[in-house]
C-alpha cells in the first residue's frame, strides 16, 4: 500500500516541479488541475482504506469536495477570469527556468535536512511523505515569488494549500472534517477575491504584472 | 554455448529491429494525420536502394568526412554490445559497462559533428554546434540516472542492472525507478532527435539539428549514418525496456531455446510499445525552441536528482 | 647500474644540456641540437630510473643527503614511489618536448638567444626534479621558488609585447602569493614538529592549528595548480610562453602542486577531518565545470588549452578529494583507489595536454597565428599535425579507446563507490561531481570539435592558413611519441596500474590490486560491493572487428563503389566561401546563450554602410565574455590594496630617511624586548 502512496506523493511533487518549469498561464492552470486530481486519487484511496477499516467516511467526503472545488470549480474560475483579461505577451518569471528548477532541487534538499533529524517519526516512509509534502509547500512559495503575473501568486497559494493538505492527510490521516471544510471555504473565498482583484489590477495598470503595484507608492 | 550466442543474437536483433522502430513511429504519425503513410518496412527498402547508389563527396572535405560514417556506425554498434536485449543470455567476455557505452556514443557524436564541419557548409556547422550543445546539457542527467539505477543494483554493468531488475518485479512502479524512467525518457527524446527537441522529418535550417549534419551524405555513407542513428535510438529504448519493465521473470524455467525466443518476443513487444508511446508524444507536441532545451534538460536532471534523494537520502 | 649514479647521470646530462648551447654561440643550430639531445638522453635515463624503481615494488625511498653548515637545511634527495611516479611523468614529457624543441626553436635562430632559452629550459626541468625529490622542506621551498622564477623567465621569453609582460607579471604575483601561503603553513608546522625533515611527516598528526595548516597549504598549492578560484594567472601565462614551455608548464609544473598536496596533506589526515576531502572535492568539481566552460569561449588555441588544464586539474582534484575523504572516513581501499585514479589522470593529462600544446605550437609555427578565426582547412596542409591533434583531442574528451577515458572511468568508479558512503554531504557532493564530470566530458568534446572543425576542417579563413606547410620531422616525432602513448596507455593500462600499486603501497600501505583477478588486459576496480572491470583492449578489438565486418558487409551489399567529388551544396548560388562557414564564435553561441548568466556576454556590431544598406562596406561583430572571478573577486581586492598603498604613502612611507631609520631602530628594540621577556 505504501508503495502507491509513495508514488502518488512523488507524482504530486513532480507536478510542482513541472509547474516551476511551466511558462504559460494555461499550463499553470492545467498543472494545478492535474495536481489536485492526484490529490483526489490519494484521498480517495486513503478514504476507501479508512472506510473499510473503521467505517468512517470523512476522508471520502473531503475527497469529493476537493474534486468539485479544486479540480473543477477553481480552475474553471481562473480560466474564465483570464479569458476576460486582455492577453499580453510578457515574460512572466524573474529567474530563467533551469535555475528555478535547480533551486527547487535545493528546496527539496532543504526540507530533507529539516525533517531528517526528527527521530520520532515512525518509519522511513513517513519521512518521505513529510519531505515530499513540505517540498511541495516550499516550491509553491517559491513559485509565488518567482512569477510576475498575479496568476502565479494565486496558483502558488493553491499549491501551498495542496502541500499542507497532503502533509495532513499522510501523517495524521487528515484533520477533523470541520477544519478541512473550513479551510476549503477559506481557499475558495480567497481565490474569488483574488480573481476580482486581478480584474481591478488589470483595469488600473492594463497588465496583471504585479510588479506594477509598486507604482502605487506615493 | 550461451556466451557464443550472445553476440550474434545481440547484433542481429539490434540491427534488424532498429529501422522498424522508425517505421512504426512514422506509420502511427501518418495514421493520426489521416494519411496512409509509407509501409512500416520502408526504411529497409531505402537502405537497400541507397546502398547500391554511388556517393557524392564534397571537394572541401578531408578524410574525416569519408571515415566518419564508418567510425560513427561502428562505435554505436560496439556500444550496442553493452546493452543486452535479453538477460537470459550471459554476455560475452568483452568487459565494459554503462560508462563505456555512454562514452562510445560520445565517440560517435564527436565524429558526426566533425563531419558536419568538414564540408565547410553552414548547415553542417549549425547542426554540429546544436547537437553538441544538446548533448552537453543532457549528459549529466543521463549519467546520474544510470548511476542511480546502478547503485540500486550494486554494479555499473548494464547486464547486472537488468538482472537485478528482473528479480525485483516491474520496477517502474517503484518511486525511484519511476523518476529515473522519466529522466531517461527525456534524454531518449533529446538524444535521438525526436520532436519536442528536433524534428527528424524537416529540412528547414531553422529547425534542423541531426539532419543538418547529414546533409552532405549520400549513398552508402548515408545508410551508415541513418542506420547508426536508428541503432542509437534502439539502444536507449532497450535501456528503458529492460531496466524498467523487466519481463524475463515470466519466461524462466523452460527449455533454453524456448526461453530465449520468448524473452526476445517480450522484448519485441516492449520496444513496439515504447515506439508507440513515443509516436503519440510526437503527435501531441510541437517542436520547442532550441533554447527551451535547457528547460527540458533541467527537468530531466531534477527528476534524476529527486530519484537520488528518494532512494539514498530518505528511504531505507 | 646503481640508482645513485643514474641520478647523477641525469643531473650531469641536464647541466650539459644547459651549457652546451652556450659553448657554441656561433653555430646556433649545432648548439640547439646538442642541448636538446642531452636533455632527451637525460629524460630517457629518467624514464628508466623511475620506471624500474616503480616496477620493483614499493620503495621507502632512496636517500642521498648532503648536510650544509646552515642549520635546518640539508640537501636531501629522496626518491620514493610517489616521487618516482611524478619523475616518470616528467621524463616522458620532457623526452617528447626536447625532441620537439629541436625543430620548434629553429624559428628563433638569429632572432633570439636560443642558448639562453636552453639554459633556462634545462634548469627549469632540473628544479622541477628537485621539487619532486627533495626530502627537506627548506630545500623543497628553495626549489619551488626557483622553479617559479625560472618559469617566469620562460613565460616572458617573448616579452616585447605588453600583453606578454602583463601575463608574466600576473603569474609572478600569483605564484608568490601562493609561496607566501606555503611558507606560513610550513612555519606553523615547524612549531609542532621542530623539524624540517620530510621523513618526519607522520609526526604532524597532532597539531592544534591543523585546520589552518591545511587551508594555507591548499591555497598555496591551489594557486600553483590553478584551480578555481586561484586560476587567474593560468590563462594568461600559458599562451604567452613559447609552446614547448607551455607544454611543460601545463603538463607537469602545475602538477607539482598535486604532488605537494599528496606529500604534505595526505599523512596529516586522521578521522574527524572529513571536511578537508570534501573541500578539495568541491574545488575540483567547480574547476572541472568552470574550466571547460571558459575554455569553450576562447578562440586563442593556447588560451583554450590553458582553460582545459584547469578542467583536468579539477578532475585530478576530484580523485584527490575522494581519497582524502575516504582516508578520514577510514575507508582505506577507497582511499588508495581514488588516489590511484587521480594519479592516473595526472599522468594521462601530462601526455595528452603535452601533445595538444605541442600541436598548438606546430600550428603557430606553420601559420604564425594562434587565432582560431584565422585558421581552417589545415587537415589537408598538415595531415600529421592534424591527426595528432585529433587523437589527443579524443583522449582529452575521455573518449575510448584512449587514455583519458581509462582514468575518467576510474574517477567515475571512485565516485560511484563513494555514493554509498554514510554521510549525506559526501553523497550529495559525489552526485554533483558525477553530473559535472559528465557535463565537462561532453563540453570538452564540444570544445575540441570546435578546435578541430574550425582550425583543421573546412576552408582556410586566411592567407597564412592557406599557405601553411607541414612542420619538420623532429616536431612530428615529438608529438608522435605522446600521441602514441595516448593510445598505448588507453589500451594497456595495466602496467601503470602496477606502478600505482607500488605508490599506494608505499604511501598508504594499501594495495589496489586486492581481489583483482583476470589477466593483463583488464583494469579492475575492486570494492566491497562489486568488482567493476574494463578491458580496453577487448573493446578495441571488438570495435576493429566490427569495423572490418561493417566495411565488408557494405561492400558485399553495395557492390562497386562509385564516388564523385563535387562542390558542397550551396543552395544553388555561386559557391561557398570561407566566410560562410561557422566561425568559432558562432559555433559556441548556443552555449553562450544558455549560460549567459555565467559568461555575461556583451555584443558589439559595427556596420560601415556602403552605397546601399544592403551592401555594407564592412561589418564587424565582436563578442566578449567577462570572467566573473576577475570582476567580483580580484578587481575589488586589487582596488582595495591600491587604496591601502595610497594611504600608507602619507602615513608610513613618507620618503624621509630618518623615518625609515626609526622604523629599523624600533623593530630591533622590539625584538630585543621580546627575547628578554620570553626567556
Amino acid at each position: 500500500m505504501n508503495h502507491y502512496l509513495e508514488l502518488l506523493s512523488i507524482l504530486i511533487l513532480l507536478s510542482s516541479f513541472i509547474l516551476a518549469a511551466a511558462k504559460r498561464i494555461i499550463s499553470y492552470i492545467w498543472i494545478f488541475r492535474l495536481q489536485s486530481f492526484l490529490l483526489v486519487i490519494m484521498a480517495g484511496y486513503l478514504g476507501a482504506v479508512n472506510f473499510r477499516k473503521e467505517g468512517d467516511i470523512d476522508i471520502l467526503i473531503i475527497c469529493m469536495v476537493i474534486l468539485v472545488v479544486k479540480v473543477i470549480y477553481i480552475p474553471r474560475l481562473l480560466e474564465n477570469t483570464f479569458a476576460k483579461v486582455a492577453y499580453k505577451v510578457e515574460k512572466d518569471f524573474f529567474l530563467n527556468i533551469p535555475i528555478s528548477v535547480l533551486i527547487c532541487c535545493g528546496l527539496v534538499m532543504l526540507s530533507y535536512f529539516s525533517i531528517f533529524p526528527i527521530d520520532d517519526l515512525r518509519e522511513g516512509v513517513m519521512k518521505t511523505y513529510l519531505v515530499n509534502s513540505i517540498s511541495v509547500i516550499l516550491i509553491g512559495l517559491f513559485f509565488m515569488i518567482s512569477r510576475k503575473k498575479a496568476i502565479g501568486q494565486i496558483i502558488g497559494f493553491l499549491v501551498i494549500e495542496n502541500g499542507l493538505f497532503i502533509a495532513a492527510l499522510l501523517s495524521a490521516h487528515s484533520m477533523p472534517i470541520l477544519v478541512d471544510l473550513g479551510i476549503f471555504v477559506d481557499v475558495l473565498a480567497g481565490v474569488m477575491i483574488m480573481g476580482v482583484l486581478v480584474f481591478r489590477i488589470n483595469e488600473n495598470f492594463e497588465s496583471i504584472n504585479i510588479n506594477k503595484l509598486r507604482n502605487l507608492r506615493g | 554455448m550461451q556466451n557464443v550466442l550472445y553476440i550474434p543474437v545481440q547484433l542481429a536483433v539490434m540491427l534488424l529491429l532498429a529501422p522498424l522502430v522508425n517505421g512504426i513511429i512514422k506509420k502511427i504519425k501518418a495514421v493520426s494525420q489521416k494519411r496512409k503513410g509509407p509501409p512500416v518496412l520502408q526504411l529497409y527498402y531505402d537502405f537497400y536502394k541507397l546502398m547500391k547508389k554511388g556517393t557524392v563527396v564534397s571537394e572541401t572535405s578531408s578524410w574525416i568526412f569519408r571515415a566518419a560514417p564508418y567510425i560513427y556506425f561502428t562505435a554505436i554498434l560496439t556500444a550496442a554490445l553493452f546493452v543486452p536485449v535479453t538477460t537470459v543470455l550471459a554476455p560475452f567476455s568483452v568487459t565494459g559497462d554503462m560508462i563505456l557505452a555512454v562514452y562510445l556514443l560520445a565517440l560517435a557524436r564527436f565524429f558526426m559533428a566533425l563531419a558536419g564541419l568538414d564540408t565547410g557548409s553552414t548547415f553542417g556547422g549549425m547542426g554540429s554546434s546544436r547537437e553538441m550543445m544538446i548533448s552537453a546539457l543532457l549528459e549529466p542527467s543521463l549519467l546520474v540516472s544510470l548511476f542511480i539505477v546502478g547503485l540500486i543494483a550494486g554494479s555499473t554493468s548494464l547486464y547486472e542492472i537488468m538482472k537485478f531488475s528482473v528479480l525485483s518485479g516491474i520496477t517502474i512502479l517503484q518511486p525511484v525507478y519511476f523518476l529515473i524512467f522519466l529522466a531517461l525518457w527525456i534524454v531518449l527524446i533529446a538524444e535521438t532527435a525526436r520532436i519536442p527537441v528536433d524534428d527528424p522529418s524537416t529540412h528547414l535550417e531553422l529547425t534542423m539539428v541531426h539532419e543538418a549534419m547529414l546533409l552532405e551524405y549520400s549513398g552508402r555513407q548515408l545508410v551508415l549514418m541513418e542506420l547508426g542513428a536508428a541503432l542509437k535510438q534502439l539502444i536507449f529504448i532497450t535501456l528503458l525496456a529492460n531496466v524498467f519493465i523487466p519481463t524475463d521473470i515470466f519466461v524462466q524455467g523452460r527449455g533454453f531455446l524456448v526461453t530465449v525466443i520468448l524473452s526476445l518476443g517480450f522484448y519485441f513487444v516492449k520496444v513496439v510499445g515504447i515506439a508507440c508511446v513515443t509516436a503519440v508524444i510526437e503527435i501531441n507536441t510541437v517542436k520547442l525552441r532550441l533554447f527551451s532545451v535547457p528547460n527540458l534538460a533541467a527537468l530531466s536532471f531534477a527528476f534524476a536528482f529527486l530519484g537520488f534523494v528518494q532512494y539514498f537520502v530518505i528511504g531505507r | 647500474m646503481n640508482y645513485g649514479s643514474l641520478l647523477a647521470g641525469i643531473l650531469v646530462l641536464y647541466l650539459a644540456g644547459a651549457f652546451a648551447a652556450l659553448i657554441c654561440p656561433r653555430n646556433v643550430r649545432l648548439g640547439n641540437t646538442l642541448s636538446q639531445s642531452f636533455s632527451s638522453m637525460a629524460s630517457l635515463l629518467g624514464i628508466y630510473l623511475s620506471g624500474s624503481l616503480l616496477l620493483q615494488g614499493p620503495t621507502r625511498g632512496l636517500v642521498y643527503s648532503h648536510v650544509l653548515n646552515v642549520p635546518n637545511i640539508t640537501i636531501t634527495v629522496t626518491i620514493d614511489s610517489l616521487s618516482a611516479f611524478f619523475l616518470l611523468a616528467l621524463s616522458i614529457l620532457t623526452l617528447a618536448v626536447s625532441i620537439y624543441s629541436r625543430g620548434y626553436l629553429s624559428h628563433y635562430y638569429h632572432q633570439r638567444n636560443v642558448g639562453l632559452f636552453n639554459l633556462l629550459y634545462n634548469f627549469f626541468i632540473l628544479t622541477m626534479i628537485s621539487v619532486m625529490t627533495s626530502g627537506n622542506i627548506i630545500f623543497f621551498l628553495i626549489s619551488w621558488e626557483m622553479m617559479s622564477l625560472l618559469s617566469y623567465f620562460l613565460v616572458v621569453f617573448e616579452g616585447e609585447s605588453r600583453e606578454n609582460q602583463r601575463a608574466g607579471l600576473i603569474y609572478l604575483i600569483m605564484t608568490h602569493i601562493g609561496t607566501a601561503f606555503l611558507v606560513i603553513a610550513f612555519m606553523l608546522l615547524y612549531q609542532t614538529t621542530h623539524s624540517f625533515d620530510q621523513s618526519q611527516l607522520h609526526l604532524w598528526v597532532d597539531s592544534p592549528v591543523k585546520n589552518w595548516i591545511f587551508i594555507f597549504l591548499l591555497v598555496g598549492f591551489g594557486t600553483k595548480a590553478g584551480v578555481i578560484p586561484f586560476h587567474v594567472w593560468l590563462p594568461y601565462a600559458h599562451p604567452a610562453a613559447p609552446s614547448n614551455v607551455s607544454a611543460l608548464m601545463s603538463g607537469i609544473m602545475i602538477k607539482t602542486a598535486v604532488y605537494g598536496l599528496m606529500r604534505f596533506v595526505l599523512p596529516m589526515i586522521t578521522p574527524g577531518y572529513e571536511w578537508w576531502g570534501l573541500a578539495v572535492l568541491l574545488i575540483g568539481t567547480a574547476s572541472t565545470f568552470l574550466g571547460v566552460a571558459y575554455a569553450l569561449m576562447e578562440h586563442d588555441i593556447k588560451r583554450l588549452l590553458a582553460y582545459h588544464s584547469i578542467e583536468n586539474i579539477g578532475i585530478i582534484f576530484i580523485g584527490l578529494g575522494l581519497s582524502f575523504y575516504a582516508r578520514a572516513a577510514g575507508n582505506q581501499t577507497l582511499c588508495a583507489l581514488s588516489l590511484a585514479a587521480s594519479l592516473f589522470h595526472l599522468l594521462n593529462h601530462t601526455v595528452f595536454k603535452g601533445a595538444l600544446f605541442l600541436g598548438a605550437g606546430s600550428v603557430h609555427y606553420a601559420t604564425r597565428t594562434k587565432d582560431l578565426e584565422k585558421l581552417g582547412g589545415l587537415m589537408k596542409k598538415m595531415p600529421y599535425t592534424g591527426f595528432f591533434i585529433l587523437i589527443a583531442s579524443l583522449a582529452i574528451s575521455a573518449i575510448p579507446p584512449f587514455n583519458g577515458f581509462v582514468s575518467e572511468w576510474l574517477t567515475y568508479q571512485a565516485l560511484f563507490a563513494n555514493l554509498s558512503s554514510h554521510s549525506t554531504a559526501s553523497q550529495l557532493l559525489s552526485i554533483v561531481a558525477v553530473a559535472m564530470l559528465a557535463m565537462a566530458g561532453a563540453m570538452a568534446a564540444y570544445c575540441f570539435v570546435k578546435l578541430l572543425g574550425v582550425a583543421f576542417l573546412g576552408l582556410p579563413r586566411s592567407r597564412q592558413a592557406a599557405e601553411a606547410q607541414e612542420v619538420p620531422g623532429s616536431m612530428k616525432t615529438g608529438m608522435g611519441v605522446l600521441v602514441m602513448l595516448c593510445l598505448v596507455l588507453g589500451v594497456f593500462p595495466r602496467p601503470v596500474w602496477v606502478m600505482l600499486d607500488a605508490v599506494t603501497r608505499s604511501l598508504l600501505g594499501q594495495s589496489i590490486m586486492n581481489g583483482a583477478q583476470g589477466g593483463f588486459f583488464y583494469i579492475y576496480f575492486p570494492l566491497e560491493t562489486t568488482v567493476s572491470a574494463l578491458s580496453p583492449l577487448m573493446v578495441l578489438l571488438a570495435g576493429i572487428l566490427l569495423f572490418v565486418a561493417v566495411g565488408l558487409l557494405v561492400k558485399l551489399l553495395g557492390g562497386k563503389f562509385g564516388q564523385r567529388r563535387y562542390g558542397t551544396w550551396d543552395c544553388g548560388f555561386d559557391g561557398l566561401n570561407a566566410r560562410m562557414q561557422y566561425s568559432a564564435t558562432g559555433f559556441t553561441k548556443p552555449l553562450r546563450i544558455v549560460f549567459r548568466g555565467l559568461y555575461r556576454p556583451t555584443r558589439e556590431l559595427r556596420i560601415e554602410e556602403g552605397a546601399s544598406r544592403y551592401y555594407p562596406e564592412s561589418t564587424t561583430y565582436l563578442v566578449t565574455t567577462r570572467s566573473v572571478f576577475e570582476e567580483y573577486i580580484y578587481a575589488p581586492l586589487i582596488s582595495a590594496f591600491t587604496k591601502l598603498a595610497r594611504k600608507t604613502r602619507f602615513i608610513i612611507q613618507t620618503g624621509s630617511i630618518h623615518d625609515y631609520l626609526i622604523y629599523i631602530f624600533l623593530t630591533v628594540v622590539a625584538l630585543l624586548l621580546y627575547n628578554g621577556f620570553n626567556n
